[in-house]
C-alpha cells in the first residue's frame, strides 16, 4: 500500500478517535473494521485499576454483611441502584451507598433522634405550664382626691391658703368659712381667746361670688377626722397644715393647695361640669423581672394631671406596689396619650388619679 | 459447559459474594467485557466508557444484597445497571429502563465480549514497536508525532507501523473464522 493510502487510513483513525465520521475507503474497509474493534478494547490497565478498587470497597463493606431482601420480580433486570441512592444510602437497607451501615450508629442517632424530641416537647410544656403572658389595663379613671370638691369657676381658679395653730393633731373636718375681699379673722375650730375685744367673722381671702356650703362648724373640707377638734399643724392662724390664716395646706388666706388667697390648687378635677379625660393610646405597661420572677400581681395607683393636649404630667404614685411595678407604671403612663377632659366645650387640664392592674394569667 | 450448569456456577458465586464482598472480584472478572463492550458501544469517549462501567460495578457491588436469583444471567442484572445509568447520563426522563432480558442482545453483547478478548490476546502477540503504537494510538489516543517522538522514527515510519498493525490484526481474525 503506498504512502498516500496509509495517510489516508491514518486520517479515518483520526477522525474515529475524535468521534467524527470518516470516508469508507474499500481499499481498507476491513482494518477500519479491526480500528473499531481496537477502539471499544477496554485498557489492561483499566481493567486492573477497577479490578483494585472494587476490593478496595469490598475490603469497606466486609464489616457488614450483605444482606439478601426479596427483590421485586423485574429486578434483576432493571437496576435498583441510581446516582441518586449512591449518595445517600438508605436507612435500613445495606443500600447501594458506599458508606458502611452500623447498628451502633443507628442506635445512638435514634437516641440523640429521641432526645431532641423529649427536649422539644418538655420545652413547649414548660412554656405553657410558666408563660407570664403581662395583661396590664387601667382599671379605672376617678376623680382626684386631693382636690377640694368646690364649685368649679368660670375661669382657672388659682390660689390656695392654709393655716393652723402648730397643733399636734391635724386638722379636723368642717366647713370652710366664706370669701370675702379682705379677712380680719381667720378661721378656727379651736379658739383659743373665748373673750375677744373685738368680734369679726372669720373669712378667707377670695372671690365673694363664689358660695362655700354655709355651716358654722369651721374645719377643712377635706381632712379626713371629725374629731376631735383640732386647728391643725399648720401656723400663723387658720385651720390645716399651711399656713397665713387660710384653710388647707397652701400658704395664704384662701383655701386650697395654693398660695395667696383664692380657692384651689390649680386644676380642675372631674364632676361638676368637667368631663373625665378618656385614654386613646394606653399601651401595657411591661412586667419587672423581680415581679415575674416572684409572680407578682397587684394595683398601682397614680395621680396624674391630663393637660389640655392629653399628656400627662405631674405623675406621682399614691398606692405602690414595689417589686419595680411603679416604676413600670410610671414608664408606661407617660406614654399614654389622652383626649383632655372637656369644660363647657374647652379642653381643660384635670387631675385624675390612674389604677394600673398588673396581672399573670 | 452446559447453560445449567452455567447457571449454577454463577448463582454460586453470586451468593458467595453475597455472603462475602471480596468474592464479588470473581464476578467482576466474568463480566467485565461485557459490561465495557455495551457500555463502550454507547458512548462517544473512553474516559465515559470507564466511566460508567466503573460506576455499574460500583453499584452493583453496593446492591448485591438486593439482588435475587430468577434465573436470568447475572450480566443481564450489570447491563441493566449500566441502561439505567446511560439514560441518566443522556437525562431521558425515562423510568423504564432498557430491560436487557433479550435474547439476541444478550447474546449480541456475549460476541462483543468474545471479540475484545481475542482482540487482547491478538494485541499481546504483535511485534512490540506495532503493539506499542496501537496501544499509544488508541489506548492513550496520542498522535503520531507524539509516537514519532516517543519512538525516535518518522511520522512516517509510525504510520506505517500502524498499517502493518492492523493488518496483521486483520489477518488473524481471518485466521481464525477460517
Amino acid at each position: 500500500m503506498n504512502n498516500s493510502l496509509i495517510d489516508r487510513l491514518d486520517e479515518s483513525i483520526d477522525a474515529r478517535l475524535a468521534g467524527r465520521a470518516s470516508a469508507a475507503f474499500a481499499e481498507f474497509h476491513e482494518l477500519l473494521w479491526v480500528v473499531d474493534e481496537l477502539r471499544h478494547l477496554p485498557r489492561p490497565a483499566f481493567h486492573a485499576a477497577l479490578r483494585a478498587d472494587i476490593l478496595r470497597t469490598a475490603d469497606r463493606r466486609t464489616s457488614l454483611p450483605l444482606r439478601s431482601e426479596p427483590a421485586s420480580p423485574v429486578s434483576v433486570a432493571k437496576p435498583r441502584g441510581t446516582d441518586y441512592e449512591s449518595i445517600i444510602p438508605p436507612l435500613f437497607a445495606s443500600g447501594s451507598g458506599s458508606l458502611p451501615i452500623r447498628g451502633s450508629h443507628l442506635a445512638v442517632s435514634f437516641a440523640l433522634h429521641v432526645v431532641a424530641l423529649a427536649l422539644v416537647a418538655a420545652s413547649g410544656w414548660w412554656m405553657v405550664e410558666n408563660r407570664t403572658v403581662v395583661r396590664t389595663r387601667v382599671a379605672q379613671l376617678i376623680p382626684g382626691s386631693s382636690d377640694y370638691p368646690l364649685p368649679i369657676a368660670p375661669g382657672k381658679i388659682g390660689g390656695g391658703g392654709g393655716g393652723g395653730d402648730q397643733d399636734k393633731m391635724a386638722a379636723s373636718r368642717g366647713a370652710a368659712p366664706r370669701f370675702a375681699a379682705e379677712q380680719l379673722t381667720p378661721p378656727a375650730v379651736v379658739v383659743r381667746n373665748e373673750n375677744p375685744k373685738l368680734v369679726a367673722e372669720p373669712t378667707l381671702i377670695g372671690p365673694p361670688d363664689v358660695i362655700l356650703s354655709p355651716s358654722d362648724k369651721y374645719g377643712d373640707p377635706m381632712a379626713a377626722v371629725l374629731a376631735p377638734p383640732s386647728n391643725g399643724t399648720g401656723s400663723r392662724g387658720g385651720i390645716g397644715s399651711g399656713s397665713a390664716g387660710g384653710v388647707g395646706s397652701g400658704t395664704g388666706a384662701g383655701l386650697g393647695a395654693g398660695e395667696g388667697g383664692g380657692l384651689g390648687g390649680g386644676v380642675y378635677t372631674v364632676g361638676g361640669g368637667v368631663s373625665a379625660p378618656r385614654p386613646i393610646f394606653d399601651p401595657d405597661p411591661e412586667y419587672s423581672d423581680e415581679a415575674r420572677k416572684a409572680k407578682f400581681q397587684g394595683n398601682v395607683e397614680l395621680l396624674a394631671v391630663i393637660g389640655p393636649d392629653g399628656r400627662p404630667r405631674d405623675l406621682r404614685v399614691t398606692r405602690s406596689l414595689g417589686m419595680g411595678l411603679d416604676q413600670k407604671a410610671l414608664d408606661a403612663v407617660w406614654k399614654w396619650r389622652f383626649a383632655p377632659a372637656m369644660k363647657d366645650g374647652h379642653a381643660v387640664a384635670v387631675q385624675v388619679s390612674i389604677e394600673v392592674a398588673f396581672r399573670l394569667y | 459447559m452446559k447453560a445449567t450448569e452455567h447457571d449454577a456456577d454463577e448463582r454460586r458465586l453470586v451468593e458467595a459474594a453475597q455472603r462475602d464482598p471480596h468474592r464479588f472480584a470473581g464476578l467482576y472478572e466474568a463480566n467485565f467485557r461485557r459490561v465495557y463492550a455495551y457500555v463502550a458501544r454507547r458512548v462517544g469517549s473512553r474516559e465515559e466508557a470507564e466511566d460508567l462501567t466503573a460506576e455499574v460495578f460500583h453499584q452493583a457491588l453496593a446492591g448485591l444484597g438486593r439482588f435475587e436469583w430468577q434465573g436470568t444471567p447475572f450480566v443481564a442484572w450489570l447491563l441493566g445497571i449500566a441502561s439505567h445509568l446511560l439514560a441518566h447520563r443522556w437525562q431521558r426522563a425515562t423510568t423504564q429502563p432498557e430491560v436487557l432480558s433479550d435474547d439476541l442482545e444478550l447474546a449480541a453483547v456475549n460476541e462483543q465480549a468474545e471479540r475484545q478478548a481475542l482482540f487482547a490476546q491478538l494485541l499481546d502477540r504483535l511485534p512490540p514497536d506495532q503493539r506499542r503504537v496501537l496501544e499509544g494510538r488508541f489506548f492513550e489516543q496520542r498522535s503520531i508525532r507524539e509516537l514519532a517522538q516517543e519512538l525516535r522514527r518518522s511520522e512516517g515510519a509510525v504510520k506505517q507501523l500502524q498499517f502493518r498493525a492492523l493488518e496483521n490484526l486483520r489477518n488473524h481474525v481471518r485466521d481464525r473464522h477460517e
